[in-house]
């Protein structure tokens, strides 16, 4: 299988911009800007099928075709390097290992879209990303790379590394812009989409991390051969982050459309101890959990969707049979409730509320009312939000109260509910 | 509170954006940095170098788990306590650490040498369990590396 | 201009029109917390959501634009459940502190519940317990942070309208907290504001605080009095009980909407100015130190007036008339004085200090009437004049209306006025320093013991109703020039007030196209 972001991270100094000219760095950048219209990038990207490696899977070529050009504003492009959800930890590497390879993509996605200013958005305790990015746009600067007119080009870019402070909803696209504006990480209303009004107002292109390195590779060897990787509507290679209980976690660059079987026990060594597998998150916390009869389902965005779950941001989280789901599914709770921004009642009132309502039944407090309001109220959560956090949090807490409904019940306090009503 | 030495530092990050208030996470990073903590002077005067009410720099502040309003101790543990560090056995290095630190989390030790809390997935789940000591990550945790890192601190 | 149909009935919008304003103006009532006519749209507390007819998912009816041929229907089972699933959400740490809240009876949580639900409580859980409870952020607001639910109008507010940013919502999740910066107090002149617009008992003034439940309020529309803005009021009052109020009636005053006045506001000056209508009032006709029938004082009056008359000295009678007063009023004065008593000297202009004012309401000029004097009454001579006459003698009836004089031209000049006049007459509503240098004090009404008239700054007409009588033996001002005209022989046909402004407007032609009917609860502008 034929590498692409991960190509340069097992050479010494992979970080540098001198290992990375040595591999013909920068020259996808140079063959956009001189030899290529912003439309027929913006072609090529779509004919790819390169979609968002963030989470939600949107078509990324589509994503950049909405930027209006007629719009007299400035344009810019926000790449999402927020990295919070749980199991993902794949954009870190490309920061610490390969940066110039998301600079190369960011100066061709720039070009593609009519801007000339890009932020990067690291989440703020990746300190190591945070310097090494830096330190890369500082070579990228000096080598004339990104400034006035780069690569003797009369294109200009600026680039701006910004750090973010601890906070997962940032990571929804809207609440990072509002974050990189100097606010609190509230998810605004939508439309208008930041196509149209994002940052300061202007149209904007918010990207994962992973998915802009992915641009420099498909201007240099074009779209036809990276749509043949991976699955039908889904090009090219993604980074899969495997965690949890297997023999080697880690981050594993495989086509898209490879199965989670095949992940998880040609490539993460399996299950360790010689336990079984028992339940799989298959793309970050917010993705319904799998059951061992679907570890056959292709990782792939659409493939993921028919079977109720999602390819989302990659991160697979293995657990093996001595998990308590019911642990599990508290622990998901939590963390729903720590993140909640808590700007719309249903999220704030509902994440908090699960979360106490699933610590009961944990250890043993709850009566067999709570069990059965718990899916209805998990439930209201989800569609009724201003963001898709709402909608995780019914999707991934609902999918362990229905898919392990025995272990919730084995949990039920059966005295009476004056006794046991904490 | 700001001398023109420190206000040369906050000019150069204020000029890369297009908005001053966009500085804003980023200045209070460099004047946590410096002060250890976000105090109600350091609010005040950032909120009067931006152009924008106080009471927002405030909101801003309390909202993000990187800022603190409290000093905090010397060496910060801060424990992930997600699902998959969790699966790996975070429980048990955080119930160590309150013993052999014998503080809660949230809490400072009396000396002022330790303090530690939990946060949320800290994204380096293949190393697990983990947390971020300071600004390093130290993964793999086992109760031989919760007693290195104390004897090193203390 | 946008077609659309809200629950079968149709109606034709502006462009850029909401769904949510398109309803207002059908009079339909969507649900509403964080969504304000004055503020910036939030979108936050989720209960204004309604069905669109091809849109899968339900839309927030505040944000949304409407479209031309649009089918919306705001009470349809979806809408419904949904509502009553974000009432559950906003109630799960909500403290159901009704029996001591003093929002009860206007409450957002309360009324929708009732409408919408009505279902028993799921909760297994304790509430989430927040920092400040019946706390003090300022002189006249006082915070509950359990029972907010974070709707942030009181920050849009703070930021938009009154631009002072005092508000905030800090921390996170069912963590979050409203309140104000630490330290810093709500203290700016639009305070109040905040607790008309808090839907439910976070926000709440410190002056009616356990006061009275707001189910025995009545209310009356009303102007505000003290300034020439004239912002639109409502007067609150409770007359069933007053062994609860210490005999007071009126409760609060709250502000009514009018968009080309205050729109939805009022500053605190204005808002907490009402216990004179309680204390401290004139109550029964007193010659120097007895009191004495109303027969007795008019008699008096009508004597000492009807002397000068047939002497054909009027031009020894001084009227001082108060821009606080009532076109009505004022054109009684003018018929009585100016023209049925030829030569008297009538003016109302007395030095004044200049008062606070700002950008947004308040205005300097602490009369809500001095257009209408001034149009009404057109004075050839003014105040000073007269009161420097009556100290030197050369006034033998001095009628003076509701001005503390002593306050404006010192004591030392009362004293001399008291003695050089030979009948000083006091016609107010509340004791002042001036009462006790008059021979005659005479009880009168104050505003909102009044219909009638006054005239704004923007030259705006706006008419006051009676909330309830005049306390004890006060009559309304032009009513005891009434009585005074039939002693005299000279009787005005007026019963009631609207034909008065009849005669105004028949006699000045900036008046001339404007009846009660017209005016309404919102105001006409005079004719230039």
């Amino acid at each position: 299988m034929e590498k692409i972001v991960t190509k340069r991270f097992g050479q010494p100094n992979s970080h540098l911009l001198a290992t990375y000219l040595k591999d013909n760095g920068y020259e996808a950048a140079r063959k956009a800007i001189t030899q290529m219209t912003p439309a027929a990038v913006i072609d090529e990207v779509k004919k790819s099928n390169l979609r968002g490696l963030g989470g939600a899977g949107f078509p990324t070529g589509m994503k950049w075709s909405f930027i209006p050009q007629a719009n007299p504003k400035p344009k810019f492009l926000v790449i999402n390097g927020d990295e919070g959800e749980p199991g993902t930890f794949k954009d870190k590497y490309i920061f610490e290992l390969d940066p110039h390879a998301l600079l190369e993509g960011i100066i061709i996605t720039c070009f593609a879209i009519g801007s000339h200013k890009a932020y990067i958005y690291i989440r703020g305790e990746y300190v190591k990303s945070l310097d090494r990015v830096q330190a890369a746009v500082d070579e990228a600067y000096k080598g004339r790379y990104l400034g006035r007119g780069i690569m003797g080009t009369s294109f200009d870019i600026d680039v701006v590394v910004h750090p973010g402070a601890g906070a997962y909803i940032c990571g929804e696209e809207t609440a990072l812009l509002e974050s990189l504006e100097g606010k609190k990480g509230f998810p605004r209303l939508k439309p208008p989409f930041p196509a149209v009004i994002g940052l300061f107002g202007c149209p904007t292109v918010i990207n994962n991390v992973e998915t802009i390195a992915c641009v420099g590779p498909i201007i240099n060897k074009g779209a036809e051969w990276y749509a043949k990787l991976g699955s039908e509507k889904n090009g090219g290679n993604r980074l899969f982050c495997v965690s949890g209980h297997v023999v080697k976690p880690g981050v594993y660059e495989l086509p898209n459309g490879t199965t989670l079987r095949e992940i998880i026990y040609d490539h993460a060594g399996g299950i360790p101890n010689g336990r079984k597998l028992k339940a799989v998150i298959p793309g970050g916390i917010s993705a319904p959990i799998l059951t061992p009869d679907q570890l056959d389902v292709k990782m792939d965005f659409d493939s993921l969707k028919a079977i109720g779950s999602m390819a989302g941001s990659g991160g697979i989280i293995v657990m093996d049979d001595s998990t308590d789901m019911v642990w599990a599914a508290m622990i998901a709770a939590r963390f729903f409730a720590h993140e909640s921004c808590g700007q719309c009642s249903p999220c704030r009132e509902g994440s908090g509320w699960v979360y106490r309502n699933v610590k009961r039944l944990y250890h043993g407090h709850a009566h067999e009312s709570d069990l059965k309001n718990l899916p209805g109220i998990v439930n209201n959560i989800g569609g009724n939000t201003i963001c898709a956090f709402g909608d995780a949090v019914s999707m991934s807490v609902g999918s362990y109260v229905s898919k392990f409904r025995g272990e919730f019940e084995a949990k039920i306090n059966k005295r009476t509910h004056a006794e046991s009503n904490h | 509170m700001f001398t023109a030495e420190y206000l040369k530092e906050l000019d150069k990050i204020k000029v890369k954006y297009e908005q001053p208030r966009a500085a804003l996470l980023p200045i209070l990073h460099c004047v946590q940095e410096k002060e250890g903590l976000i105090t109600p002077e350091a609010e005040a005067n950032i909120a009067a170098y931006l152009g924008i009410p106080v009471v927002h720099v405030h909101e801003v502040v309390s909202f993000y788990h990187l800022f603190h309003q409290e000093k905090i101790g010397k060496c910060h543990f801060s424990v992930c306590q997600t699902t998959a560090c969790a699966l790996r056995g975070s429980e048990e290095i955080i119930e160590y650490i309150q013993q052999r630190l014998n503080i809660k989390p949230g809490e400072t030790t009396p000396d002022g040498k330790f303090s530690f809390g939990l946060v949320e997935c800290l994204g380096a789940c293949e190393i697990a369990p983990i947390m971020q000591c300071n600004k390093d990550y130290i993964g793999v945790l086992d109760k031989k590396k919760i007693d290195e890192l104390i004897a090193k601190n203390s | 201009m946008p077609n659309l149909i809200i629950d079968g009935k149709q109606v034709e919008v502006p462009a850029g029109t909401t769904i949510i304003q398109a309803a207002d103006k059908l009079g339909i009532d969507i649900p509403r917390y964080c969504y304000h006519p004055a503020l910036p749209v939030s979108g936050n507390c989720r209960i204004c959501m309604v069905e669109v007819e091809k849109q899968p998912k339900l839309q927030i009816a505040c944000y949304t634009p409407v479209t031309d041929g649009m089918v919306v229907k705001t009470n349809s089972p979806k809408v419904l459940e949904v509502r009553k699933t974000v009432l559950e959400f906003l109630l799960v740490n909500h403290p159901v502190d009704c029996p001591v809240c003093d929002q009860a009876g206007e409450c957002k949580l309360q009324d929708y519940y009732m409408d919408h639900g009505q279902y028993d409580s799921r909760l297994g859980d304790v509430k989430v317990k927040k920092e400040k409870k019946a706390f003090s952020i300022g002189p006249t607001v006082m915070l509950d942070q359990e029972r907010c639910i974070l709707c942030t109008r009181c920050v849009r507010f703070a930021d938009t309208i009154s631009k002072t940013s005092e508000f905030g919502v800090f921390s996170r999740g069912d963590h979050s907290q409203l309140d104000v910066y630490p330290g810093k107090q709500l203290d700016n002149n639009y305070s109040g504001n905040v607790v008309d617009i808090c839907p439910v008992g976070a926000l709440t003034d410190t002056d009616f605080r356990f006061k009275c439940r707001v189910w025995y309020l009545s209310k009356t529309k009303s102007v505000c009095p003290g300034c020439s803005m004239g912002c639109n009021i409502t007067v609150e009052w409770d007359k069933m009980r007053p062994h609860q109020h210490k005999k007071a009636r009126v409760m609060r005053l709250k502000p009514r909407h009018n968009p080309e006045v205050n729109d939805y506001w009022i500053c605190d000056k204005g808002r907490y100015n009402y216990k004179f209508i309680d204390e401290n009032r004139i109550q029964h006709p007193q010659f120097n130190n007895d009191l004495i029938s109303w027969d007795r004082a008019i008699d008096t009056i009508a004597e000492a007036l009807k002397n000068l008359k047939d002497l054909k000295r009027t031009n020894r009678i001084g009227v001082i008339a108060s821009a606080q007063l009532t076109n009505e009023d004022l054109f009684v004065i003018r018929k009585f004085f100016k023209e049925n008593l030829k030569g008297a000297q009538v003016d109302f202009r007395v030095p004044q200090k200049a008062g606070d004012k700002d950008d947004f309401l308040m205005k300097a000029d602490k009369n809500p009437n001095t257009a209408g004097a001034l149009n009404i009454l057109q004075p050839d001579v003014d105040a000073a004049t007269i009161i420097q006459k009556a100290r030197a003698g050369e006034i033998d009836l001095l009628y003076v209306f509701g001005q503390d004089l002593a306050t404006q031209f010192g004591k030392e000049a009362l004293y001399q006025i008291s003695k050089n006049v030979k009948l000083f007459v006091y016609q107010g509503s509340n004791v002042n320093d001036t009462c006790g240098y008059a021979h005659l004090n005479l009880p009168s009404s104050v505003y909102a013991e009044k219909e009638g008239t006054f005239t704004n700054c923007q030259n705006k007409v706006q008419r006051i109703w009676p909330a309830f009588a005049p306390m004890a033996e006060a009559k309304g001002d032009w009513e005891i020039l009434s009585l005074l005209s039939a002693k005299l022989g000279t009787p005005l046909t007026y019963q009631h007030s609207p034909e008065i402004f009849k005669d105004i407007a028949a006699t000045f032609p900036a008046f001339s196209e404007m009846t009660y009917d017209k005016i309404s609860d919102k105001g006409m502008i005079l004719k230039v």
